[in-house]
């Protein structure tokens, strides 16, 4: 099989690079192993949150140099503080063009609600969920948290005593359907995903604007888990639309509704523009030449191998298995590059989890243009973007999303350059 | 007004419990004081292995006979905290087989039934056993939970009127006239310092009980040994593996309800230390590279977590250097060895023989309030193992989802009918990885004292399976801020807190998907949920 690009790894990274590529007019293949972080996705996209130091960050605008300046290893050090608004725009758009519906701008951070009913700064969110231009509190000053009973991946108190601190008058509402006895009597059913695969149902949502419209009261708006429209995308809209009433939704515990619907709107996106999406296959294997990668083989492909140009790893951290730890070291297990990490394990971590954990800036060597390192030499036809890149903490620095998809911007741009 | 009590006893761990449940069984007014949860110390951090004693047999004959007495006690008494898995002792190539001999011999000599069998029938009896050994021998070890073991005997002293606080830390003894009369108590939950009083006080601190004692102005000379264990993430064996040898470091693996167990080192570490043991990569490679002697195939198993305990090693009384230790129980009456009245401390021993030196020790304090009742803490069964309870909370909750079921009497015995199960929100599944339904995580809050999430994980298993409290952990701070226990922002705190618990034991060993696990633990909860360790600025 022959193509222009070879993509490893189907989560937001290498979705927003593929279809960028495919856009462009590249013939693309994305080897997806399945699923990938938007699964447990919050909602939102973190681009810039607090600078190493543990400053918290505005603008993630003016205060990139700054972050460029205090970890230079950092990702976004390659992508120049200069280009750094017009790649976030253009990260931004390719989401957008694909269909998922997102607002935020990289010259102002907003505030996303978190499960801990906390606000937490944030750059794009998804139409839908709960946000605020302000740390200070909602919007809303009035408002009613709605909850399926039974449903425990969400816990409507540890938001209303928060949302009452910042000054938003609270009520709790608990409803139960009929619907949802049938996956209840199965207890282990009762997650967001089963839920919202209920919720699909028109019945459902008439039953669930009837409920709305009778405990709405006088509030301005009714907050709801993110639990509605796995298949459709209209839900929260049909039920503002029949009672007439602002509704929200706040992340759960995975697996993430709208993490879900993102991931399958860029893969049709991708799909659309002419690319191939194959899922649940693994690559196993590679032909390499005088620095070059020549092709890929995979598990389920077996010695029919994809050869290309380009190949790009967006594989992700331990979690997604694009680095993989063993008792003595990091390895990233597909093509051996090099991977920046302590030298022993008694150094990878720290005692207290939430902490600055140093595990989470290991990641994969690149150069100056995102292509892999290996013995020190830059692969010439190897691209690397997302999670596992190195140099950067993608929690205490609230920017994971960010890296991920300016990554990906960048990775494709330098790709159709050559 | 002021309770009344015959006895206060100090230290909520398998000796503590055991000496109030004998107390409460003979009639004495006892009250149990533990500073943190009952099963904190060296009980719950050990192998849960109900020794059949022959790994003493060849060196401490007296401790092998305890052992192997005792162990046939608890199968009767406890047998819903025991496992009747059978052990092997392995001899390999390295070992030679001139150790068997004698062992076996050993064995008999102190009524430990051991067995020599071929190395092929090993095989075939525990799969997973080294192929490579040339010798094996049968023996009566088994598994036993300690937590539950504890948990039943607190219970069964409760309900014979003992009284058992948790979160109770002694700061102080009370001394007139040279005796001991009670003790002054910080209590943990509300920081208020209470006054307790008692002919007699038992000291069953275990390590810290070394420094109960200088409270009173004696001195106990306690050495703090720190032994390493690495919990694996399924049921690797299930019959014990030990080797046939001088016992060593890593020579025991244990299985235990859905997982197996390897230890232990052992290495002398001061005092300041043991209240926070962290176990070092080097422990972890030992562990590792011994435990694969026994089972190769832990080279290839997922590790949960790796935990340390701390084993109150008594140096003799007449060796002052301490070198020469014993394990054997050691009872001290401080009225004739130190002269201050109204005072005992019981040490040494083992999980094995808890019920042993709760006799001893009773009879001493039956003895000083010159009462003449008689232990039966040998023939009465502990509550959850009451064999007609037991088959009539069978039939009760037969029309649970199986799992469940299951996963409940094995829990809590008899005691499983008390889960609420009637209606589907209350038999919603909590903890997927142990079949912890919504009805039992309230059943524990409300009856068995759970004061935070690691309380409730010790009472019902919640987090401790291989995602090691991933959603789990979320949901039941939900439901003990939803009871009252407490409110938001403490549940949140106690859900960092339970989460740095997890993750204590977690990075010694996070590699492989044991890192992965835990990457994505600090995702959803550093990041999606946006919780942190920070004090909140009110």
């Amino acid at each position: 099989m022959r193509y222009d690009s070879v993509i490893i790894g189907g989560g937001l990274s290498g979705l927003v690079c593929g279809l960028r590529l495919a856009k462009a007019g590249k013939r693309c293949v994305i080897i997806s192993a399945g699923q990938s972080a938007l699964h447990f996705s919050s909602g939102s996209f973190d681009l810039l949150g607090a600078l190493p130091s543990g400053e918290s960050v505005g603008s993630p605008a003016e205060r990139v140099a700054q972050l460029i300046e205090q970890e230079p290893s950092h990702p976004y050090a390659k992508i120049g503080a200069e280009a750094f608004v017009e790649t976030a725009e253009a990260a931004k758009q390719t989401l957008v063009d694909a269909g998922v519906r997102v607002s935020g701008d990289a010259a102002q951070n907003h505030y996303r609600l978190t499960p801990m009913g906390t606000l937490k700064a944030t750059w794009l969110t998804l139409d839908g969920y709960v946000r605020s231009a302000t740390e200070e509190g909602l919007e809303w000053k009035n408002v009613v948290v709605m909850n399926a009973e039974g449903f425990l991946d969400f816990y409507t108190q540890f938001i209303v005593d928060e949302l009452r601190k910042k000054g938003t008058t609270c009520r709790v509402c608990s409803f139960s359907l009929a619907a949802l006895d049938a996956i209840r009597n199965n207890p282990t059913e009762m997650r967001s995903a089963n839920i919202a695969r209920i919720f699909d149902g028109e019945e459902c949502i008439a039953q669930l604007s009837e409920i709305i419209s009778r405990e709405a009261g006088d509030s301005d708006a009714v907050l709801l888990p993110a639990f509605l429209g796995i298949n459709r995308y209209d839900v929260l809209d049909e039920l503002k639309r029949r009672t007439g009433r602002e509704c929200a939704v706040i992340a759960t515990l995975p697996p993430s509704v709208p993490g879900i619907r993102t991931q399958i709107a860029l893969r049709r996106a991708f799909e659309r523009a002419g690319g191939v999406y194959m899922l649940g296959d693994t690559v196993a294997g590679y032909d390499e030449k005088d620095g070059r990668i020549e092709r890929v083989y995979t598990v389920n492909h077996g010695d029919i191998g994809f050869s290309a140009d380009e190949f790009v790893l967006a594989t992700g951290s331990f979690f997604s298995r694009g680095l993989e730890a063993t008792r003595e070291a990091v390895i990233e297990p597909l093509f051996g590059v090099d991977v920046e990490q302590a030298a022993s394990r008694g150094e990878w971590f720290e005692r207290d989890l939430f902490a600055k954990q140093p595990f989470e800036s290991f990641g994969v060597a690149t150069d100056g243009e995102f292509r892999a390192l290996r013995g020190g030499k830059p692969l010439q036809n190897l691209y690397v973007c997302g999670a596992g890149l190195s140099g950067y903490n993608p929690l205490t620095e609230g920017c994971g999303a960010g890296v991920s998809m300016l990554s990906a911007v960048r990775v494709s741009d330098n790709i159709l350059k050559r | 007004m002021q309770k009344e009590f015959d006895v206060i006893i100090i230290g909520g761990g398998a000796t503590g419990a055991g000496v109030a449940r004998d107390c409460a069984l003979r009639g004495i007014r006892a009250l149990l004081l533990e500073r943190f949860d009952i099963a904190t110390g060296a009980t719950g951090r050990n192998h849960g292995l109900l020794h059949s004693g022959a790994r003493y047999a060849v060196n401490d004959h007296e401790s092998a006979e305890e052992c192997i007495r005792e162990n046939m006690i608890l199968r009767r008494i406890a047998s819903h905290c025991v496992e009747e898995t059978g052990g092997l002792f392995i001899s390999l190539p390295e070992d030679g087989l001139d150790f068997q001999a004698k062992f076996i011999t050993a064995c008999r000599a102190a009524g430990i039934a051991a067995e020599a069998i071929d190395p092929k029938q090993a095989l075939r009896m525990e799969p997973s056993v080294n192929p490579a050994l040339i010798g094996a021998v049968t023996v009566p070890d088994g598994s036993v939970d300690p937590f539950r073991l504890t948990a039943a005997n607190v219970l069964d002293a409760k309900l014979h009127g003992a009284e058992v606080l948790t979160y109770q830390e002694v700061s102080e003894l009370i001394m007139e006239q040279g005796r001991v009369v009670g003790v002054r108590a910080l209590d943990r939950k509300s920081g208020e310092m209470r006054e307790y009083r008692a002919r007699i006080t038992v000291n069953a601190g275990g390590i810290w009980g070394h420094n109960i004692a200088k409270k009173a102005g004696v001195t106990v000379n306690m050495l703090p040994a720190k032994g390493a264990l690495l919990i694996f993430g399924h049921r690797v064996n299930n019959v014990v593996i030990n080797r046939c040898r001088k016992p060593a470091d890593a020579d025991i693996l244990v299985p235990g309800d859905t997982i197996s167990l390897i230890g232990t080192t052992s290495s002398k570490v001061p005092f300041d230390e043991v209240d926070d043991m962290y176990v070092t990569a080097d422990e972890v490679d030992l562990l590792l590279r011994e435990g694969m002697k026994l089972a190769p195939s832990l080279e290839h198993t997922r590790i949960l977590r790796a935990y340390a305990g701390v084993r109150p090693l008594v140096a003799s009384d007449d060796d002052p250097s301490g070198r020469s230790v014993s394990r054997g129980i050691v009872v001290l009456d401080h009225a004739t060895r130190d002269g201050v009245e109204g005072f005992i401390t019981i040490t040494g021993g083992k999980l094995m023989t808890y019920r042993l030196m709760g006799e001893w020790t009773t009879d001493l304090i039956c003895k000083k309030l010159g009462v003449e009742a008689k232990c039966t803490t040998a023939e009465r069964p502990l509550p959850g193992s009451r064999k007609e309870e037991r088959e009539r909370t069978e039939k009760k909750i037969h029309a649970l989802p199986t799992l469940q079921r299951e996963s409940s009497l094995h829990r809590h015995g008899d005691m499983a009918e008390r889960v609420e199960a009637t209606t589907a929100a209350k038999r919603s599944i909590v903890c997927e990885c142990e079949e912890v339904s919504v009805g039992e995580v309230e059943y524990a809050i409300n009856a068995l004292e759970v004061n935070n999430l690691v309380d409730l994980r010790r009472r019902t298993r919640v987090g401790m399976g291989t995602c090691q409290g991933e959603l789990c952990a979320c949901r039941a701070a939900g439901l003990m801020a939803e009871m009252g226990r407490y409110c938001t922002s403490r549940a949140k705190q106690d859900l960092a807190a339970f989460i740095n618990e997890r993750w204590k034991g977690m990075a010694p060993v996070a590699w492989g998907d044991t890192l992965r696990e835990s990457e994505f633990t600090k995702w959803l909860y550093g990041g999606v949920c946006g919780l942190t360790t920070k004090k909140e600025e009110e």
